[in-house]
């Protein structure tokens, strides 16, 4: 009961007073007006069935044989082009709210991600990298494996793998997109409550599957500047080369 | 005319040569019937396993042979998918019922290809002994059912060849079957018994038929291509020569999709069949209700993508899949509201078959709404492999297509083994499964949705709200299992129980009114089969309900 409160509540909460995270809040939306659809749809069918079901039942000697009605075209046609309609609303609501899901704003802080077994390696504008390994001892990382990003600010992300199939689900931001071996694919999220966010695995990938995450350290951008170490983005191929021979 | 003599053994009088050797479709339909019910119960046990191992975070499965406790779980999770998919929800029908029922049903003798029918039983009984050989570690198969490469290509995935194996037996198998079944549809069909005249549950293993038939090019394509990247070095899968991993993906869902409609549409014929019959009313919109099953059918083959909407396809493709994802609901829903309508003045009887099927709409309703987020890509890119993919398929194949196949086999249970079974350990088990099913996946889709729960995880944070959520799935769990092993338990006990009727129901469809109980050798009492004129599977008139 506590949970179908929490649901109702989620779905609910249309005039929330702080959005969390983008682009979760467009995907809210989604999900709001496919539950309330949903719901009214369940009721429409359950109530009626549940009704005939008893008002219908059979009694012996007193109501033993079913009426003898084939079809009833009319409603046959109702019940065909009204669903088509609800089909094709919700279908251009997810549009509407996909575009804006999947296209980040301008001016995104840009961070390629490489997926492998068992791990993220997160790559900065100005070459910084943190790798993010999974860890066999529970869900915990040291500080120097957790990926910063600023909180308020939008954070476009460009993924590819190493090996197998991956995903990157950025959890507070209910979105996520498969890292594939041989090609680029591309997610935005911005994330507005600074704090620790967890970043799961959600293609299989074998054994540590589960235990493939990273940590989002979500900070001020101040804080976001002085540990990525200068505001200015450096030359991109040099900077890189170096921090791979650092490492 | 002459009457063939057939030695008049019914199937409980059958000596282990005639198992062997049997080319009667009865016969055949009862050894896929028995190896399905196996496998879903040793799949049921995997799934309990699999549920020891989420209740709480951590890995509680022992480390085996070298193998880890994730390692176990990867395994079973492969096994539970798998065999639950194609043992139990693909072979059920195609296999079981649809064997058994579709020549009873549209008054022939036997399907066209009897031998063809039992090679095709032999070949599924091949793929499974191999689905047996990997309870052998060293065999652990730990790609999933769908073993998506280039995973399925790693050696820590475990032995890749069985996989193929296994999949292309089945593959062979279930071609021999709807080959089979469309031509006995086509070709055998009584005297008088039109194409509108066809039970539902005939319509839907038409349908799933030519499903099948054209999918499983596919599926074998996906396979094949596996294998000679894997072992013969070619590269079309691997993205570093110009191949790409995205195309398995592809031929694996443009079969993989449409199979869940071979596995949910005959349940849908067999709603359509129990509903009628238990309230005396024929079935509402019959010609409505057959094209929906060839629309479902058809729209089917163009839905695929969904499988895919964050696996970096286009975001063209995606918008074009997810309108023709939703349109499977029209279909879905004229079915739906046809059964309702149904009910209205009808003479309903709540016996155990009409339980499972009332069940079975009214959690196919939740299945299907459900369905809707990984229709609507805004949603299902928040959504995609979490938990409540696996709390919505649950309710469509754990539910809806679970409860419709034992409504089946109670529902036919008397006709085919010639016994009644137990009714009041039937609505026990209906309704702890009911319930058990619902508290199980309705927690699990909020834990995707709402939680955010990857899928496919052994392990997660610990989390308190998560543990707490883990834990009353289990209980729903045990609670379901407890619901199914009474209905084994009937099912074997009442093979002793008290003879059955010819037609308890009262049904005026042909394998009730006229046949004997078990079904003799030739299946009718009076050859050939001939129908009237106003006859219909579904005409409680005239007394066509209770002879013919």
């Amino acid at each position: 009961m506590k949970y179908l409160l929490t649901l109702l509540a989620l779905t609910g909460s249309v005039f929330a007073e702080e959005v969390l995270a983008y682009p979760r809040a467009y995907w809210e939306n989604s999900v709001k007006v496919w539950f309330w659809v949903a719901v009214i749809i369940y009721l429409i069918v359950a109530i009626p069935s549940i009704y005939f079901a008893i008002k219908y039942r059979y009694r012996k000697g007193e109501h033993e044989e079913g009426e003898h009605i084939e079809g009833n075209t009319a409603l046959e046609v109702v019940w065909t082009v009204i669903p088509t309609i609800i089909v094709l609303f919700l279908g251009t609501y997810s549009f509407a709210n996909f575009v804006k899901q999947r296209n980040a704003p301008e001016g995104a802080l840009e961070v390629k991600v490489v997926a492998f077994m068992w791990g993220w390696e997160f790559e900065y504008p100005n070459g910084k990298k943190v790798y993010a390994f999974f860890n066999q001892e529970g869900f915990t990382a040291p500080e120097e494996q957790k990926a910063y990003v600023p909180a308020g600010k939008p954070v476009k992300v460009y993924l590819t793998s190493r090996d197998v199939i991956h995903s990157f689900f950025v959890h507070p931001a209910k979105i996520t997109e498969d890292a594939v071996p041989g090609r680029i694919t591309r997610l935005w999220f911005q994330i507005n409550k600074p704090g620790e966010y967890f970043v799961f695995c959600r293609e299989y990938c074998g054994t540590w599957h589960s235990r493939m995450f990273a940590i989002l350290k979500v900070v001020s951008e101040e804080e976001f500047n002085k540990w990525l170490g200068g505001t200015q983005p450096a030359q991109q191929t040099s900077s890189t080369e170096a921090n791979i021979t650092t490492q | 005319m002459a009457v063939a003599k057939a030695p008049s053994i019914p199937w409980y009088g059958a000596t282990l040569k005639e198992w062997l050797f049997t080319t009667d479709h009865k016969k055949v339909g009862m050894l896929y019937l028995v190896t399905t019910l196996l496998y879903f119960a040793v799949a049921g046990l995997f799934g309990m396993l699999v549920r020891y191992e989420q209740t709480a975070p951590g890995i509680q499965l022992p480390s085996l042979f070298g193998k880890t406790g994730a390692d176990l779980y990867n395994y079973l999770l492969t096994g539970h998918g798998a065999i639950i998919l194609l043992w139990w929800a693909v072979n059920v029908w195609m296999g079981g019922f649809a064997n058994i029922l579709v020549p009873l049903m549209i008054g022939a003798k036997d399907v066209a290809f009897p031998r063809l029918n039992a090679f095709g039983y032999w070949a599924f009984f091949g793929a499974s002994v191999l689905v047996l050989l990997t309870l052998i570690p060293q065999n652990w198969i730990m790609m999933l059912w769908t073993g998506y490469p280039p995973y399925s290509m790693n050696d820590n995935a475990g032995s890749t060849i069985l996989y193929i194996a296994i999949v292309a037996l089945y593959g062979v198998s279930s071609t021999a079957g709807s080959v089979n079944m469309i031509t006995t549809i086509v070709s055998l069909r009584a005297k008088g018994l039109g194409w509108t005249k066809l039970n539902l549950f005939a319509h839907s293993i038409m349908a799933a038929s030519l499903i099948n038939l054209f999918g499983v090019p596919a599926l074998l394509g996906a396979i094949t291509l596996l294998f000679t990247d894997k072992y013969l070095g070619t590269n079309f899968y691997n993205p570093a020569l110009g191949g790409d991993p995205l195309l398995y993906q592809h031929l694996l869902w443009f079969y993989s999709h449409p199979v869940v409609y071979i596995m949910i549409l005959p349940a849908f014929g067999v709603f359509s069949e129990v509903i009628s019959t238990m309230s005396r009313k024929p079935i509402f919109g019959y010609i409505s209700m057959m094209f929906a099953i060839y629309a479902i059918a058809l729209v089917g083959f163009f839905t695929w993508v969904h499988h895919m909407f964050v696996s970096g396809v286009p975001d063209w493709a995606r918008v074009i899949f997810s309108y023709t994802t939703l349109f499977v609901a029209v279909p879905t829903g004229i079915k739906i509201f046809n059964w309702v309508a149904t009910l209205h003045k009808g003479a309903i009887r709540f016996n155990s078959p009409m339980l499972f099927t009332l069940g079975g709409i009214l959690m196919f309703l939740i299945g299907g709404l459900t369905g809707i987020p990984n229709a609507m890509v805004s949603i299902d890119i928040g959504i995609s492999d979490s938990l409540f993919i696996v709390g919505h398929f649950h309710y469509v194949l754990g539910m809806a297509l679970t409860f419709g196949a034992f409504s089946g086999m109670y529902y036919w249970y008397p006709k085919i083994i010639g016994k009644m079974y137990s009714e009041g350990i039937a609505k026990l088990s209906f309704w702890l499964m009911l319930i058990g099913a619902n508290i199980f996946y309705f927690f699990q889709m909020y834990m995707g949705m709402v939680q955010g729960m990857p899928r496919r995880y052994p392990d997660y944070p610990p989390i308190p709200e998560w543990i707490s959520l883990m834990q009353i799935q289990t209980v729903g769990s045990i609670i379901l299992g407890i619901g199914i092993l009474l209905s084994f338990i009937n099912w074997i006990k009442s093979l002793w129980g008290p003879k059955a009727p010819d037609n308890p129901w009262g049904s005026p469809s042909l394998e009730w009114t006229m046949t004997d109980t078990p079904v003799g050798p030739h299946n009718f009492k009076k050859e050939p089969v001939e129908v009237p004129e106003d006859w219909h599977p579904y005409a409680y008139y005239k007394g066509y309900h209770t002879h013919i």
